[in-house]
């Protein structure tokens, strides 16, 4: 009855205040995620961190630049036509892949809900 | 020190004026398991009750208040309740014992001290990692479902979980989790991340698969570094002896 799946794990590490084409770099990733039919993807936003550019990412009184996880998890084809665009969106930040098993549950909504 | 899993549970019933050693039955059987490192013993008095010689005690007729039935209950390990009943077998003269087998949920104690915190030590290790993604307004029993999840792995002992909640995203219902217009949103995506060994988690994964109504289960190898406080050797059963 589960059904346990190899898949891959995406992880997209860029700051809050990255933009693309005027509009924050997250939405359009989640976007164009929605348009390449990519299974789910989740935006975090991390409390304070730093990364290659050692700038501290932290939550400033009129600027918002917190550090922002995206997470993804698809087939490795489908992240293989998600990647390169988003390499290309991309201005700094990091891109992390691992191997994961998952699985999906999907139960049909339960009377008197 | 009782552990949380099966147990012992000892019930005897004495009769309040049963002397052993002229005093009282209850009281040396209570000063015997105290002595003997019991980690509780509990004495209730009867309403009302009959034993072997069939006369009735009961509180509602003054003439037959006396001897009344004292219910004395303790729960323990299978050893130390073997190694404590040979005393008790031979102390009560008057009366019954009886031994279940129980089942320790929950062992809490506010009281007791914090052992001193040693230096740092690493353990290291492979262990695995789940995500658990849902939605904010997800429930289980009319509570967050999120909530219901750490609440039952905490239960099942496992590691640790985290919750997280992400500020957009979308997934199995395809609709889209987004903060409303001022910020406030019942449904933006959440995610539990739990770290425990492998088994562990296989046993806490039929759990949540229950629970859930959608979403996803993402499990991962990891490596596992964690910084404990060591402490002092745990209190073994010898310690009273």
């Amino acid at each position: 009855m589960r059904t346990v799946k190899r898949a891959k794990l995406l992880r997209l590490h860029f700051g809050e205040s990255d933009q693309y084409n005027g509009k924050p770099l997250y939405e359009v990733i989640v976007n164009r995620c929605k348009e390449l039919k990519i299974a789910g993807a989740t935006v975090f936003r991390g409390l304070e961190g730093y990364g290659e550019t050692a700038e501290i990412h932290r939550h400033h009184l009129v600027r918002k630049d917190q550090p922002i996880v995206v997470t993804i998890v698809d087939t490795a084809e489908n992240l293989g036509r998600l990647i390169p665009e988003v390499e290309e969106m991309m201005d700094t930040g990091m891109i992390a892949t691992s191997d994961v098993d998952y699985m999906r549950i999907e139960k049909p909504p339960t009377a008197g809900t | 020190m009782l552990q949380k899993g099966t147990a012992k549970k000892v019930t005897i019933y004495v009769n309040e004026d049963t002397q052993h050693h002229f005093v009282s039955l209850c009281d040396s059987i209570l000063t015997f398991l105290l002595h003997k490192g019991v980690s509780g013993a509990t004495a209730t008095r009867a309403m009302a009750g009959f034993g072997a010689h069939h006369v009735m005690h009961t509180t509602k007729i003054e003439v037959l208040t006396e001897h009344l039935p004292i219910r004395i209950e303790f729960i323990e390990s299978a050893e130390k309740v073997d190694e404590l009943m040979p005393t008790l077998y031979d102390m009560v003269n008057d009366g019954v014992i009886e031994i279940q087998d129980t089942n320790v949920v929950k062992v809490a104690n506010k009281e007791r001290p914090t052992p001193p915190k040693g230096p740092h030590t690493e353990m290291r290790g492979t262990a695995r990692l789940m995500r658990i993604y849902m939605g904010e307004s997800d429930k289980w029993q009319g509570e967050p479902l999120y909530e219901a999840l750490v609440k039952r792995l905490r239960l099942m002992d496992i590691a640790g979980a985290t919750v997280y909640r992400g500020i957009l995203g979308y997934g199995v219902k395809g609709h889209k989790h987004q903060s409303g217009r001022l910020g406030f949103s019942g449904d933006l995506p959440v995610m539990i991340s739990v770290v425990d060994s492998e088994d562990k988690l296989a046993k806490a994964l039929n759990e949540i698969e229950s629970m859930m109504q959608d979403g996803i289960i993402v499990l991962s190898d990891v490596d596992v570094i964690r910084l404990v406080h060591s402490r002092p050797a745990p209190e073994s059963s010898h310690a009273n002896s």
